[in-house]
């Protein structure tokens, strides 16, 4: 377990939360394994062994035949850090809960399928660093004003502004704080650009938000 | 030896329980009080809940029973500690569903840290084994990271316990009867033996993938017949020779109280 971590608990992301990227998936959507597109957010977990920070390496994964795979990829979030106990609370209410800001990278195996739960390509040890710092939530005043970038080798690869988001902070914490009680220190990842940003060995990535801060990491392997 | 959390006269205390059930302190206090009385409260038994791993169609005819092939991967989801509750603790029924059932499934508890853990040697990095309900909210099933979040991780909906088994005291546990009881009548009735993919695999195949910990589980899956819950039901899940675990169905409103 990485004890050096910002976060308490546990890390919680919001996948396919990028409006054009579900409008351009939404015929595959509508077909088998999937029938219909989804209705609420579509949430997984980033579990403890995935905690990291900024300025780590991030381990290039290997495969079950222990070889180094193919291809990786990286996806950059706003994260909602809680600030005290989130149970049941209304939309409007949702933002005093929170406690602070920070950015997250989800590095991971190029996702196929949104069916099942993707243990083999997201829960990769030291896969999520958070950081640099939270930022106290009263310096930010919108946050679905903001955007996160993600440059590769200073090469900016990515550029999302989170009012493209399918649903908002407040309505994914208020959410979620129906499916569970938040804890102080929990973060939500609200949402990644559809597309991921293709990484190779070495590769130093930057996510960044404005006002947050800058989310460094170097890719192992190389 | 058995391990487990519990709350006596205001003290929350880690106890262990003997073959004849006498209750010890870790700190060696011997506590007058029987397994059964009123004056326990049980808490989840591992102290330091990490990443709950629980399993999908892991038993060929649960599999069927929900209308899936068996699967050729184990279907893994991930839970934490908020859905965890003890032993004859409440859980709650959502309002406005039609389909909540129990899970009852034998819970491997990781006792030391290990990546890459061969099958042979797996079952070195199990502390112990104990009982779970993976309570599961069908009317909110969507086809994206299939169990979601929405019917998995509730808070409550993870009762563990009593207690935790240790694994020297069970050394085959791929052939113990699993039952379920609503209300006194027995609904579920298997074996671990029917499991696809066992403990040692499971926990082969997971460090392949990511780091297990001291405190991590792995919650097994559940064999056929599943039944609809409502509140007021009595639910016990028992596995032979490692505990049974009873849980009280509550409605919505009544867990959350003034929160509701």
């Amino acid at each position: 377990m990485n004890e050096k971590t910002l976060v308490t608990s546990k890390l919680v992301c919001v996948a396919l939360n990028d409006r054009a990227q579900l409008a351009a998936l939404e015929s595959s959507f509508n077909e088998a394994p999937y029938h219909k597109p989804p209705t609420q957010p579509v949430l997984y977990y980033k579990p403890r062994n995935t905690w990291s920070l900024n300025g780590a390496e991030i381990e290039w994964a290997k495969a079950f035949d222990g070889n180094d795979v193919p291809a990786m990829v990286v996806g950059a979030s706003l994260g909602v850090v809680i600030g005290k106990e989130t149970c049941r609370v209304s939309q409007q209410d949702a933002l005093d809960y929170v406690g602070g800001y920070t950015v997250v990278a989800d590095y991971s195996l190029p996702e196929q399928s949104y069916y099942r739960p993707d243990i083999k390509g997201k829960c990769l040890d030291g896969s999520a660093p958070v950081g640099p710092e939270i930022v106290a939530a009263d310096k930010i005043t919108n946050p679905d004003a903001l955007s996160v970038t993600l440059s590769v080798n200073g090469e900016q690869k990515s550029r999302f502004a989170l009012s493209g988001m399918q649903r908002g902070v407040a309505e994914l914490i208020s959410t979620l704080s129906y499916i569970m009680t938040l804890q102080p220190g929990e973060i939500i990842a609200v949402g990644f650009a559809g597309d991921r940003v293709a990484v190779g060995k070495g590769d130093r990535v930057d996510a960044a938000i404005d006002g947050i801060g800058i989310l460094s990491n170097t890719l192992g392997g190389a | 030896m058995r391990h487990a959390r519990i709350i006596l006269d205001g003290r929350e205390l880690d106890i262990d329980i003997s073959a004849d059930d006498r209750i010890t302190t870790t700190e060696g206090e011997v506590l007058e009080v029987a397994l059964d009385s009123d004056a326990l409260t049980w808490l989840p038994p591992v102290k330091a809940p990490g990443t709950i791993f629980a399993l999908g169609l892991n038993y060929a005819d649960h599999a069927t029973e929900l209308a899936f092939e068996a699967p050729k991967e184990p279907l893994i989801f991930i839970k934490h500690a908020n859905t965890l509750t003890g032993h004859k603790q409440p859980s709650y029924r959502p309002d406005n569903i039609e389909f909540q059932h129990y899970e009852c499934e034998l819970v491997a508890v990781i006792g030391k840290t290990g990546k890459n853990i061969r099958r042979e040697d797996a079952l070195e990095y199990v502390a112990g084994y104990t009982v779970c309900n993976d309570f599961a909210i069908r009317d909110y099933l969507e086809n994206y990271y299939r169990p979601n979040l929405r019917v998995k991780s509730r808070d409550s909906l993870l009762p563990m316990g009593p207690w935790i088994v240790d694994a020297a005291d069970l050394p085959n546990v791929n052939d113990l009867r699993l039952t379920t009881a609503v209300n006194g009548k027995i609904t579920q009735d298997g074996s671990t033996r029917d499991m696809i993919f066992d403990v040692p695999f499971l926990i082969e195949y997971l460090s392949n993938i990511m780091t297990l910990n001291p405190g991590d589980m792995i919650a097994t899956g559940t064999p056929h017949g599943v039944v609809d819950l409502q509140p007021g039901d009595r639910v016990i899940c028992t596995i032979e020779d490692v505990c049974a675990l009873e849980t009280e169905i509550v409605s919505e409103q009544a867990y959350y109280g003034e929160k509701y």
